[in-house]
């Protein structure tokens, strides 16, 4: 809420917070940045969507590097990760701190077995010859992904933060499960758009024969 | 949290004794003079911040303007260099509506969204403080590029090795305020990331960069304010218009900033790390580069110009002595603008080749939006038809604005026609439109408002005859100035051009512009300088000396820093005219004002926080320039971001209570009213 403790009383104009508002607010601020750079990946597939060539001249198609298991595996771990921050925020709700720690401290882990998953991807597409320098699928990909993960992080360390601020004793109450809900918004909100990034970036490569853009090789010759 | 240590009230808050936070740390709750004015997080305070920083980047856009036409006074010109002219016209575009009318505007919606809506201070008054000064060090980093420019012309650099390496030299931005790629971004293949432009454009990225958060940081506080911090009767629909345009443009703020915050990134990327997002040796569009700046840069043209019509919607009732014409449709309007506004982008990429159909969808669009712009004129002007109208200089400036306006709107629904635009793309009828609309239009608006509420803001009244004089100078130095261009452009002179050739039929109305732009400087100095005057040695007023509608004028001159004493219980729209003159429509809210006024503490941590952003800001350019370990400054800055922004969560909200003065606060009479 405000920083002004008799607002902590004063019933807002809406009856919503004013640390919930922002957050949302932040959010549709946030729908038009991942829009932006969705869209361009997007467009820049269909402009190209024979994929790269790497440093030794050969023609690389986009289906050779990903690896839809390792991603499918990262998404159902960020996915469950949304689950454990519900149930944190829910306990925060109950003033159950003890049950709030575990829960965020499952959120916590799973987003850093998230990072990891990215780390290892871009560390293999890398060694595959996708480079953000040799082509305008690799600055497409690497960045979007790359502004997801710094999303993911920096909720990961706000988590932290919020997890070592409950030995304090100081989160709790209304306000303290207020924050514990706006990050909980901020949180399930980047796992929304990580949801429609695999289904956008990564899963409609796979439609069909040749991927929704016409340019993966067909199954048999993979 | 540490409310549970309130001090006893007191009247004054260098009464106080001082309050640890929960950080351990004194809080900067007593201070005076200068930790007072950086620590604050009075928005009155920092609106005031924002217009005297607003005024001063008005004045360093407004020489570089009159240096430009200095240039083109007489063809073939060598008053400056084509390299030097490039950079003055892109930071005068660039400090015009980032450093001048941008900051302008949010010095008026911090000084005047919450005494409209009747609360204290805004939602988040430690996020507004970080707002300010993100502004301040976003348009430090801007104009520092100049420091290296000249630094350069003295020859300076000359001994540093990697200056030897640098190509294109120019230290300031000169890409045009839109940077255009390719011109503003790289070529060749494999992250070779060669440049056209020098430094200039990595100063001018992260430097759109910071001011674009600072924006976004302030509007999502100005959102929250005015939905959710309305006193007690005042609905949506009671809302005066400037809160209404604030909330639009707020809005029209955080949807249209993230795409130029993408687009910059994307640069960034290019000029720094060899990516190729603009690239044309390695695939990439540079036509995206226009498609995602105009998806911001249109909204942008609402931006600037609906807080001035907001400012105008005040001015007009005011000095007709009637109320608005048509309100409700005045700020349906609005809304329309701010919505159409996003469709419109392409009217400034017909000659790019879209194709039939989504040119001639643009130019309906673009057709349509003249629609709710017209529609505000005509009920401004039945606001003033039969009026008792008397001329005081924010009213003589508000008309001015109503002409000038509706010239830029004239000459905006010619280009809307797509043919048209073809020929008028890149003239200087293109320049004429838009100084119409956004000197012409947002700057006499903005000065209206300026003049009318500044016997608010310090309690004292500007002087009406110089204010007189200033304003007939600009009106007529602008018109002198840029009326001459519209013929200009359609005789074919380009812009963006560092002279021209005699010959051309060019010459009698460039020199005349040029006369006009002095005479218009002339009156802006006098125009502002009268503010200056005003601020320091006008004459006192009282709280309401041009009989206002809405509940800032029922405050006292200057504001208390409490604001209210009492919450005010509103019954009606323009609720403090219709209770002076009729029937009494302000209640107070009875929420204990015997007790005092909780305030909220001043903090050193959003100037610490945004002070981050220097290290960054001269940490990127400095990278891409290829200096060695300048990315360390930027590591830096992130460092020292989240530094600030983790104590400042850490040392709470902390607050103080105020004893209020008796009821003086508050309009006359302590009733509650029935509404």
């Amino acid at each position: 809420m405000s920083d002004t403790a008799a607002a902590h009383e004063a019933p807002t104009s809406t009856g919503i917070d004013h640390k919930k508002l922002i957050m949302w607010l932040f959010l549709a601020s946030d729908c038009m940045f991942f829009g932006t750079l969705i869209s361009t990946h997007l467009l820049y597939r269909k402009l190209f969507p024979a994929g790269f060539t790497d440093a030794e001249g050969h023609q690389r198609f986009i289906q050779d590097l990903f690896s839809i298991e390792l991603t499918s595996f990262s998404t159902f771990i960020l996915l469950m990760s949304s689950f454990l921050m519900a149930l944190a925020v829910s306990a925060m709700h109950k003033g159950q701190v003890k049950s709030f720690r575990r829960n965020v401290l499952g959120v916590i882990v799973f987003g850093l077995i998230f990072l990891g998953c990215q780390v290892f991807e871009f560390t293999h597409f890398y060694h595959k010859g996708l480079t953000i320098q040799n082509s305008v699928l690799g600055s497409t990909f690497y960045v979007l992904t790359g502004t997801h993960g710094t999303h993911v992080a920096i909720g990961v360390l706000w988590l932290i933060l919020l997890y070592f601020y409950s030995f304090t004793g100081k989160l709790g109450g209304h306000m303290g499960a207020l924050d514990v809900e706006v990050a909980g918004l901020y949180w399930h909100f980047v796992d929304i758009v990580w949801i429609i990034i695999f289904t956008a970036v990564y899963l409609v490569e796979y439609l069909g024969p040749y991927g929704i853009w016409g340019s993966g090789l067909p199954a048999v010759v993979k | 949290m540490s409310h549970d240590s309130h001090h006893a009230p007191v009247a004054c808050k260098t009464e106080l004794a001082p309050e640890r936070s929960d950080l351990g740390l004194y809080r900067p709750d007593r201070a005076t003079g200068w930790t007072d004015w950086l620590t604050t997080v009075d928005h009155k305070k920092i609106g005031i911040l924002y217009g005297a920083f607003a005024m001063l980047y008005f004045l360093i856009g407004g020489v570089e303007a009159l240096a430009i036409r200095t240039q083109l006074a007489r063809p073939d010109n060598d008053f400056v260099t084509a390299r030097m002219y490039n950079q003055l016209f892109t930071m005068h575009g660039t400090t015009m509506i980032f450093l001048g009318v941008m900051p302008l505007s949010a010095a008026f919606f911090n000084f005047l969204v919450p005494l409209q809506v009747g609360a204290r201070d805004v939602a988040f008054p430690r996020l507004n403080a970080f707002s300010l000064w993100t502004f301040v060090f976003g348009a430090f980093v801007l104009n520092a590029s100049w420091l290296f420019e000249f630094g350069h012309l003295a020859g300076w650099f000359d001994s540093f090795a990697w200056h030897k390496a640098l190509v294109y030299t120019d230290f300031a931005p000169a890409n045009g305020w839109f940077s255009y790629a390719p011109l503003s971004g790289t070529f060749g293949a494999n992250g070779q990331a060669l440049r056209f432009t020098g430094v200039g454009t990595d100063f001018w990225i992260i430097g759109i960069q910071v001011l674009g958060i600072a924006s976004l940081a302030a509007s999502f506080n100005f959102i929250c304010t005015i939905i959710n911090m309305r006193a007690k009767g005042m609905t949506m629909m009671r809302l005066p218009v400037f809160t209404w345009m604030a909330l639009v443009t707020s809005v029209l703020i955080i949807l249209a900033f993230p795409a130029i915050t993408v687009a910059l990134i994307e640069l960034m990327f290019d000029r720094a790390f060899g990516a190729n997002f603009f690239n044309p040796s390695a695939g990439g569009q540079p036509v995206l580069w226009q498609h995602l700046f105009w998806i911001f840069g249109h909204p942008e043209v609402y931006i600037l110009v609906l807080p001035a019509m907001g400012i105008v919607s005040e001015v007009l009732p005011t000095f007709s002595g009637k109320s608005l014409f048509g309100y409700p449709i005045i700020v349906f309007s609005g809304a329309v603008i701010g919505f159409l506004g996003f469709a419109v982008w392409s009217h400034h990429m017909f000659t790019t080749g879209l194709g039939p159909v989504p040119t001639a969808a643009f130019s309906l669009l673009t057709m349509a939006i003249a629609v709710p712009t017209g529609v505000k004129i005509f009920n401004w002007l039945g606001t003033i038809w039969g009026g008792r109208i008397r001329f005081t200089p924010p009213m003589v400036l508000a008309l001015g604005f109503i002409w000038m306006f509706m010239c830029g709107g004239f000459s905006g629904v010619m280009h809307s026609s797509a043919p048209a635009d073809s020929q008028q793309q890149d003239s200087y009828f293109v320049i004429a439109h838009f100084h119409y609309v956004l000197l012409g239009g947002v700057l006499l608006g903005l000065m209206a408002g300026l003049y009318f509420w500044f016997p608010k803001i310090f309690g004292r009244m500007p002087n009406a005859p110089v204010a007189y004089l200033g304003s007939a100078l600009v009106i007529l130095g602008f018109n002198l100035a840029f009326g001459p261009m519209h013929y200009l452009g359609l005789a074919g002179q380009p812009r963006r051009t560092h002279t021209y050739h005699a010959g051309n039929g060019w010459e009698t109305w460039n020199y005349v512009a040029t006369i006009g732009a002095y005479i218009l400087g002339i009156g802006v100095v006098i125009v502002f300088g009268n503010l200056v005057w005003t601020a320091f040695r006008g004459k006192k007023c009282g709280s309401d000396p041009w009989d206002g509608r809405t509940l800032e004028w029922s405050l006292p001159s200057p504001v208390p820093e409490y604001n209210f004493a009492q919450a005010p219980v509103v019954a009606t729209r323009d609720a403090f005219f219709e209770h002076k003159h009729g029937a009494k429509k302000i209640g107070l809210e009875n929420d204990g004002g015997e007790a005092g006024v909780h305030m909220p503490s001043q903090s050193w941590m959003p100037m610490v926080a945004s002070a981050g952003f220097l290290f960054i800001g001269f940490g990127m350019p400095m990278m891409a320039m290829g200096i060695p370990h300048a990315g360390w400054l930027v590591i830096s800055g992130l460092g020292v971001l989240f530094l600030g922004i983790w104590l400042w969560a850490l040392e709470g909200p902390g607050g103080y209570m105020l004893k209020t003065p008796a009821p003086s606060g508050a309009p006359a009479p302590a009733e509650t009213v029935a509404h």
